[in-house]
């Protein structure tokens, strides 16, 4: 009797240790790509490119602040409604549609125009809380920034933290196509109001980055292909796929040079040696305002 | 009722002592650290989780795209304080080094890159002389 508690005990105390090192060699989806040490031999990655490229897809704030400083007035009806919210009712449009309201609600901050940001707000909680994700964001804390006055830079910056923490609680529960959805939903209004506001005001600045975007479309098609069977990616992806066709029109050519760098107050400062060309024409801009458009109507709706 | 306390003790203890769980890297909170010393007029963009899990990973890469006339700044916090033990490197899509926080034998808390290229950039983070394994850095952004 006794060899026997003493054998469920050492069995059990076994099981709980295993457990505790197998957990500790879970490769954890949300966190960075492990890189084997270069030996000379190839890189070897021990979890999915999709990982990679979600990681690399950059912030749409970083379009707003552009926008915002080649002198654009903010205007309230180039963003999505956010009464709009109850018409997204399957997983796919709240995502995408998660994505679009998060650039609406970085670019109303941007703006200081704090009353939007929290009309906005409630829809980006509304569309979480759909997707199961709600408890991740951080409403009563960005609203209360959002609120008072002098905070921008810290509502801001919570605010992409936020929309990060999201990103990343959906890449470790296997969520993958939600997060890519909402990405891509950020990344197509980011796109879609820097084709408005160059309508408006032409702007080689913002022609350029119209132009360069080929990257990132190229990076998001890359992803959203693997879920090409599941419901309504396949619209998508086709849709995204004629707007490639456009961009394979446009040349962006790399001149490669010698970075300089020096030290400045304790902080390393470099200056790239390279060089883009975006060649990027009147007619390749005004096709992709015309598709993108369209495209993001379809999503809207 | 005894045997259920033994039990627990011993996963309780076993939990408590094996070395893995000791090891755990609360990145988190460095990110919190790196993200208050990004520099004036810096966005905060992005944050990365730097994880060495207790040595056995040696080297931890993102891609990222970076924009042509954006300053870019990444900002590095480790356990072992400051950006000690802690190296975020840059490489340009060739794969070619373009800056290294390790500089003159120190180690620099942050550095920030001037893009005049958009394209894809590789961002690793190593360790050197590191006790802990673990930190986090955060890239911010300034047109």
């Amino acid at each position: 009797m006794m060899r026997n508690v003493y054998l469920g005990i050492f069995t059990a105390a076994a099981t709980i240790f295993g457990s505790v090192k197998a957990l500790a060699n879970v490769p954890n989806s949300g966190e960075a790509k492990p890189v084997k040490e270069n030996t000379g031999k190839p890189y070897q990655q021990d979890v999915l490119p999709v990982e990679e490229v979600l990681q690399s897809i950059p912030s749409p704030l970083e379009i707003s602040v552009l926008i915002k400083e080649v002198g654009t007035v903010y205007n309230k009806a180039d963003l999505n409604d956010p009464n709009s919210v109850s018409r997204y009712n399957t997983a796919f449009q709240k995502a995408l549609n998660l994505g679009i309201y998060g650039t609406d609600l970085g670019y109303a901050n941007i703006y200081g125009k704090n009353q939007d940001a929290i009309s906005y707000l409630n829809s980006v909680k509304k569309l979480a809380d759909g997707l199961g994700i709600g408890a991740f964001f951080e409403y009563n804390e960005i609203k209360q920034l959002a609120e008072s006055s002098g905070k921008l830079d810290e509502l801001i910056r919570k605010t992409t933290y936020n929309f990060e923490k999201i990103n990343e609680h959906l890449r470790e529960r296997k969520r993958e196509d939600i997060s890519i959805l909402c990405l891509t939903g950020g990344w197509i209004e980011a796109v879609y109001l820097t084709t408005l506001v160059n309508q408006r005001v032409e702007n080689d600045v913002l022609k350029e980055k119209i132009g360069d975007q080929k990257i990132v479309l190229e990076q998001l098609l890359l992803v959203l292909d693997i879920y090409k069977s599941k419901p309504g990616f396949g619209d998508l992806i086709r849709d995204l796929t004629y707007l490639q066709e456009i961009y394979d029109q446009i040349e962006v050519e790399r001149i490669y040079g010698k970075p300089s760098m020096k030290e400045v107050d304790g902080v390393l400062v470099v200056v790239s040696g390279e060089k883009t060309i975006v060649k990027v024409t009147e007619a390749d801009v005004q096709k992709i305002t015309v598709l993108l458009k369209s495209i993001r109507d379809k999503i809207v709706k | 009722m005894r045997n259920l306390f033994a039990l627990f003790v011993i996963g309780v203890m076993a939990l408590f002592f094996s070395p893995e769980a000791n090891a755990q890297c609360n990145a988190e909170l460095y990110v919190t650290k790196s993200m208050k010393s990004l520099s004036q007029g810096y966005q905060f963009s992005k944050s990365y989780r730097i994880d060495g899990r207790n040595g056995t990973r040696k080297k931890i890469e993102y891609t990222c795209v970076f924009a042509k006339d954006t300053s870019y700044q990444i900002t590095l916090t480790g356990k072992d304080g400051g950006a000690k033990g802690l190296i975020g490197t840059l490489y340009d899509s060739r794969r070619e080094k373009i800056v290294s926080s390790y500089y003159n034998n120190k180690f620099m808390s942050s550095w920030t890159y001037k893009c005049t290229a958009t394209g894809i950039y590789y961002l690793s983070f190593t360790f050197k002389d590191s006790k802990s394994y673990c930190g986090a850095a955060v890239l911010g952004f300034k047109r």
